[in-house]
C-alpha cells in the first residue's frame, strides 16, 4: 500500500471547520453533511475540509490534541514506555501533515507542533525497528502490535513481510520434507 | 436520503440472506474488501454484490467511477489454480471470480497456451510438447505474513512453531488489537469478516 493510499483512508476522519458560505444539507453516499452557515462550526471529513480551505471557503479548527502541551505529554509518555502507547488519532501523522501544510495559519505554534510530532514518530519507528529485529532473531511466529497506526505499519510492512516470507521458505526447506509440497520443474 | 439498501446473497437456492445496509456502511464494506484483497496472498471471494450496489449509488450520484477490478495481477499470476478451483466448486460454495473475471481468466489461459505452443513447444521433440500449467505456474503462497486488525474477538487460534524447538501454542485475539502472523492460520477469519487485513 502506498503512503498516498493510507492518506486516502485518513481523509475520512472528521475535523471541525468554520465555513464562510452557506449551503443546505448535502447528501453524499458516505453520509449527510451540513447544513453550512457562515461563522458556525461544522464537522466534515478531512478531504472536504482541505478542499474548502484551498478554495478559501473556510477556516480550520485544529483538533484538541494538536496543542503544544498535549503533544509534549504524549511525546514524553511515548519515550518512557517500552511498548506503543495509544495515539490521539489512528491517523495522527496524516492529520498533522495535511493540516500543517494547508492551514498552518489556523494552527497556533505550527512549527513546534511539527517538531513534536516528528519526535513522537521517530520514537515509535525506532521501537518498531527494535521489535521487528527481535521478531526475526527469535524466530517468533506471531506478534501483537496494538496501538500502531496504519502509516507506521505501512512504512516497513511490505519489506518486513517479504523478508519473513523468504526466511520462512528457507527454514522449511531445511527440514526433511514429509508433508511439504514442492513443485517439480 | 440515507435510504437502506438490500444486499441479497448470491445463491438463492440456499435461501437468500438479506442484509440491509446504509450507503455509508456499504462504502465501509467496500473499503474493507479492497484492503483485504490487497494484502491477502491469494484471491479472495468475489464481492460482486457490493460492487453492484455501489455502482447503483454512483450512477445515482452521476459519478463516473468504477471500483478497480480485483486482481491486481493476481488472476494473471495464479490462473491455472484459480480455474482448477472453479471446476471443482461444490454446491453452495461461492465463486472467487465474477462472471467477467471468469471469462478473462479462461481467455488468458487460452492465450498463454497458444503463445507457449507457437513460440516454444512446436519446436521441441514430440514427447515433450505438453506443458502442465498447474505444475509449472507457482501456487499462491499462503504462508506469507500479513498484518491484521481484529474486528470480532476470537479464541484459541493455533500458532504453529517456526523452529523445531518451539511448540504449538494458542492465542486469543482481542477485539481491536493488531497482529502480525502467517496468512494460513487466519485465512478463514478473513473470509468470514472477523479480521481485517491492514
Amino acid at each position: 500500500m502506498d503512503a498516498a493510499e493510507v492518506e486516502f483512508l485518513a481523509e475520512k476522519e472528521l475535523v471541525t471547520i468554520i465555513p464562510n458560505f452557506s449551503l443546505d444539507k448535502i447528501y453524499l453516499i458516505g453520509g449527510d453533511l451540513g447544513p453550512f452557515n457562515p461563522g458556525l462550526p461544522v464537522e466534515v471529513p478531512l478531504w472536504l475540509a482541505i478542499n474548502l480551505k484551498q478554495r478559501q471557503k473556510c477556516r480550520l479548527i485544529p483538533p484538541e490534541w494538536m496543542g503544544v502541551e498535549k503533544l509534549e505529554k504524549i511525546r514524553d509518555h511515548e519515550r518512557k514506555e517500552e511498548t506503543f502507547t495509544p495515539m490521539p488519532s489512528p491517523y495522527y501523522m496524516e492529520l498533522t501533515k495535511l493540516l500543517l501544510n494547508h492551514a498552518s495559519d489556523n494552527i497556533p505554534k505550527a512549527d513546534e507542533i511539527r517538531t513534536l510530532i516528528k519526535d513522537v514518530w521517530d520514537t515509535r519507528i525506532a521501537k518498531l525497528r527494535v521489535s521487528a529485529d527481535s521478531f526475526v532473531s527469535q524466530q517468533e511466529a506471531h506478534a501483537k502490535l496494538d496501538n500502531l497506526t496504519l502509516m507506521e505499519i505501512n512504512t516497513s510492512g511490505a519489506f518486513l513481510t517479504q523478508a519473513l516470507n523468504h526466511m520462512y521458505k528457507l527454514r522449511t526447506n531445511l527440514q526433511p520434507s514429509e508433508g511439504i509440497q514442492s513443485q517439480d520443474f | 436520503m440515507t435510504e437502506a439498501l438490500d444486499l441479497t446473497g448470491r445463491d438463492s437456492d440456499a435461501g437468500s440472506e438479506e442484509v440491509v445496509l446504509t450507503p455509508a456502511e456499504l462504502i465501509e464494506r467496500l473499503e474493507q474488501a479492497w484492503m483485504n484483497e490487497k494484502f491477502a496472498p491469494e484471491l479472495l471471494e468475489s464481492k460482486s454484490e457490493i460492487v453492484e450496489c455501489v455502482v447503483e449509488q454512483l450512477d445515482h450520484m452521476e459519478e463516473n467511477l468504477r471500483r478497480a477490478k480485483k486482481g491486481d495481477l493476481k488472476i494473471e499470476k495464479f490462473f491455472p489454480h484459480i480455474l482448477a478451483k472453479e471446476k471443482t466448486l461444490h454446491e453452495g460454495e461461492l465463486s472467487s471470480l465474477s462472471p467477467e473475471e471468469l471469462v478473462f481468466a479462461k481467455q488468458y489461459m487460452a492465450n498463454t497456451e497458444t503463445y507457449l505452443k507457437n513460440v516454444a513447444l512446436k519446436h521441441m521433440p514430440p514427447n515433450l510438447q505438453t506443458v502442465d500449467l498447474l505444475r509449472s505456474v507457482p501456487k499462491p503462497d499462503l504462508d506469507s505474513y500479513v498484518f491484521l486488525r481484529v474486528k470480532e474477538r476470537q479464541e484459541n487460534i493455533l500458532v504453529e512453531p517456526e523452529t523445531d524447538e518451539q511448540r504449538d501454542y494458542v492465542i486469543d485475539l482481542e477485539e481491536g488489537s493488531q497482529h502480525l502472523i502467517r496468512y494460513k492460520t487466519i485465512a478463514p477469519l478473513v473470509a468470514s469478516g472477523a479480521v481485517q487485513l491492514i
